[in-house]
């Protein structure tokens, strides 16, 4: 029996690739009154976005809505509903900086964007394929906010395409993604089996064969998820100089950064193009994502196992370990913010720029907590000790790097903070049902 | 007793037993260490028994699929009443549960149903708080190796082999 997605309940983002080039903003609010935050959703429900037409949008734009777990407590869910939610959403990925490497640069004391703990309670994520549609859904939020003094905004991060339409160090972004049972469709190459819908989504079948749930009533939680929420300032400065000092010619310089991440910056994967860049294979959708480790490269002398796409996305890599890749899948959506910095300028310009991104998973801890600490910020899955994510990774337990070559294996030493955590949160994101059980008033106290 | 190096140059050899960053335990650079202490069910001593020949020889292949245990330790005591499980391990333990429940069910189940009271199956979404219910922190804790893994090991072994096989190969 084919999985039949609820898809006019689930809001858009969870399914919803972004477009090409995209406008989008992040809103988050403080809810200070109860009432007036159930107001707000109830005002916004008419607009908020399902995934019904993801396909084939009416109009490519779209608002959707996330709450904190303060964010729950505050419209007044009863703690009976509140203690049942994964610790990690409980607590906020704030109080879990030590488990998750957000320590020294990284540490939420230094965060600009507020967390559950310091403000955000309720978030408003806009995406749209022009500045104009980016506007007319910020109207609806700003209308949807008129005379509501208790819920009040605390931050805002718009994000867009840098004008080479690449993310900030220069890599085309978002080629990999899970293809889930019941999105329609066929999967692409590469995308090999189906993700169980239970994965990404409450309410269905996940990979270890039973009904993904949430707390409390399925009215509340059924067709929701989680985002991890994560704000990366890249030093991209600091980066274009670590290849320089690295490398003994541009060439050289990107063969360091496609080492590191484990595509050349074209998006074409090392796995198929070892020795030189292949753009026009970078851009072919059914070719830039075909292809597995455990039988091609099990060394990683094509595609090194401590490499960024490796590290976050083994494919078939660990099929001999303890570890069930499929157990510990994200469904990325990432957006790039601030300036870019101007080819070949090797002076941070004082710029925040960086990357969001809203990690869907229907289990915080099992997927984004599992990834994000074992294997970004430790080495022991794949036998580098303590070594980290060449790109991504922490650097207080470990700097270098090291990859297959000849005739011996190269190392980079001295790897520095290129990305560096400026905000993070594990927020809910409701089904449409569940937005309106809790603007209706549910199981709320106050 | 001779050759004891002084005191200070002792120290300067210190381990430092850490919590574990998430979930129970304590550990030694990245060896985690787990001690449980439960009852056995009336009657299970004896199922235990019976079974033990057969879990102990499938042992090597299972934990070898697990792949991050460095040893394991089972024993009943109090007129075979309770048991210890002890074990050191790689890394975190909360996060990789729901793996060795994936690998290992079948080798586990197959000792503790009937014997460990309370066991709810390893795949159990309850296997966890079960787990956690019947830990005792442990005092002390020493490893050998902080820094290196099953894996680790596993890879140099073979690595050693391999320059071992040469040299008797050039000689």
């Amino acid at each position: 029996m084919p999985v039949q997605l609820e898809l006019d309940d689930i809001q858009g983002t969870v399914l919803r690739n972004r477009p090409m080039p995209y406008f989008g903003a992040y809103l988050l609010f403080r809810i200070d009154d109860a009432k007036q935050a159930r107001t707000l959703l109830r005002r916004l429900l008419p607009y908020v976005t399902s995934a019904a037409d993801w396909d084939r949008p009416v109009e490519d734009a779209w608002i959707n809505v996330v709450l904190t777990f303060e964010g729950l407590r505050r419209l007044g869910l009863s703690e009976t509903i509140l203690a049942e939610f994964p610790v990690e959403f409980r607590q906020g990925m704030a109080a879990r900086k030590v488990f998750l490497g957000d320590v020294g640069a990284s540490d939420p004391e230094h965060w600009d964007m507020p967390h559950g703990a310091n403000g955000f309670h309720v978030g408003l994520l806009v995406m749209a394929a022009s500045d104009e549609l980016r506007q007319q859904k910020l109207a609806v939020g700003h209308e949807a906010l008129a005379g509501l003094g208790g819920v009040k905004l605390v931050g805002r991060v718009d994000v867009g395409v840098p004008p080479n339409l690449r993310e900030h160090f220069g890599f085309a972004d978002g080629i990999s993604r899970p293809y889930i049972e019941g999105q329609g469709g066929a999967p692409l190459p590469g995308q090999g089996e189906p993700a169980k819908a239970g994965e990404f989504v409450l309410g269905y079948v996940n990979e270890l064969g039973v009904v993904a749930t949430g707390p409390g009533p399925e009215a509340l939680w059924r067709n929701g998820t989680y985002l991890a929420i994560r704000k990366i300032h890249q030093d991209v400065a600091a980066f274009r100089k670590y290849l320089r000092d690295n490398a003994d010619s541009p060439a050289g310089q990107e063969f360091v950064a496609a080492k590191m991440m484990g595509r050349w910056r074209s998006g074409c994967p090392l796995a198929l193009a070892p020795e030189a860049d292949d753009p026009e294979l970078g851009r072919d959708s059914r070719r830039n994502n075909d292809f597995a480790y455990y039988g091609e490269d099990p060394d990683g002398r094509r595609t090194p196992v401590g490499s960024h796409i490796r590290r976050v996305n083994p494919r078939d890599a660990l099929k001999e370990s303890l570890t069930d890749a499929r157990l510990h899948r994200l469904l990325r959506r990432g957006s790039s913010y601030g300036p870019m910095l101007p080819e070949g300028v090797l002076e941070d310009d004082g710029q925040d720029r960086g990357i969001i991104l809203a990690l869907v998973n229907a289990n915080p801890g099992r997927q984004f907590e599992f990834v994000q600490s074992q294997w970004i910020n430790d080495g022991d899955f794949v036998s580098e000790g303590s070594r980290t994510d060449p790109i991504a990774g922490r650097r207080d337990h470990s700097a270098d790097y090291a990859f297959p070559a000849r005739p011996v294996r190269r190392r980079l030493a001295g790897l520095l903070d290129f990305a560096v955590t400026r905000g993070g949160e594990h927020v809910f994101l409701p089904g449409i049902g569940g937005l309106r059980w809790l603007a209706g008033g549910g199981d709320l106290q106050t | 007793m001779t050759n004891i190096l002084p005191l200070e140059e002792r120290l300067a050899m210190a381990q430092t037993m850490t919590d574990q960053p998430d979930g129970p335990g304590k550990r030694i650079g990245k060896r985690g260490e787990l001690t449980m202490i439960g009852n056995v069910v009336p009657g299970g001593a004896e199922l235990f028994r019976k079974r033990l020949p057969q879990f102990q020889a499938e042992a090597a292949y299972w934990e070898g699929r697990v792949g991050t245990v460095q040893s394991l330790r089972i024993l009943l005591f109090d007129n075979d009443t309770r048991f210890v499980l002890s074990l050191l391990y790689d890394g975190d333990f909360k996060p990789y549960l729901v793996d060795i429940a994936t690998q290992a069910a079948p080798w586990l189940d197959a000792l503790a149903d009937g014997v460990l009271e309370g066991y709810p199956g390893i795949t159990s979404p309850k296997a966890g708080e079960w787990v956690i219910s019947l830990l005792h922190p442990t005092e002390f804790s020493y490893a050998a190796h902080p820094d290196v893994s099953v894996r680790d090991l596993t890879r140099m072994k073979k690595l050693s082999a391999a320059v071992s096989d040469l040299l008797d190969a050039a000689g």
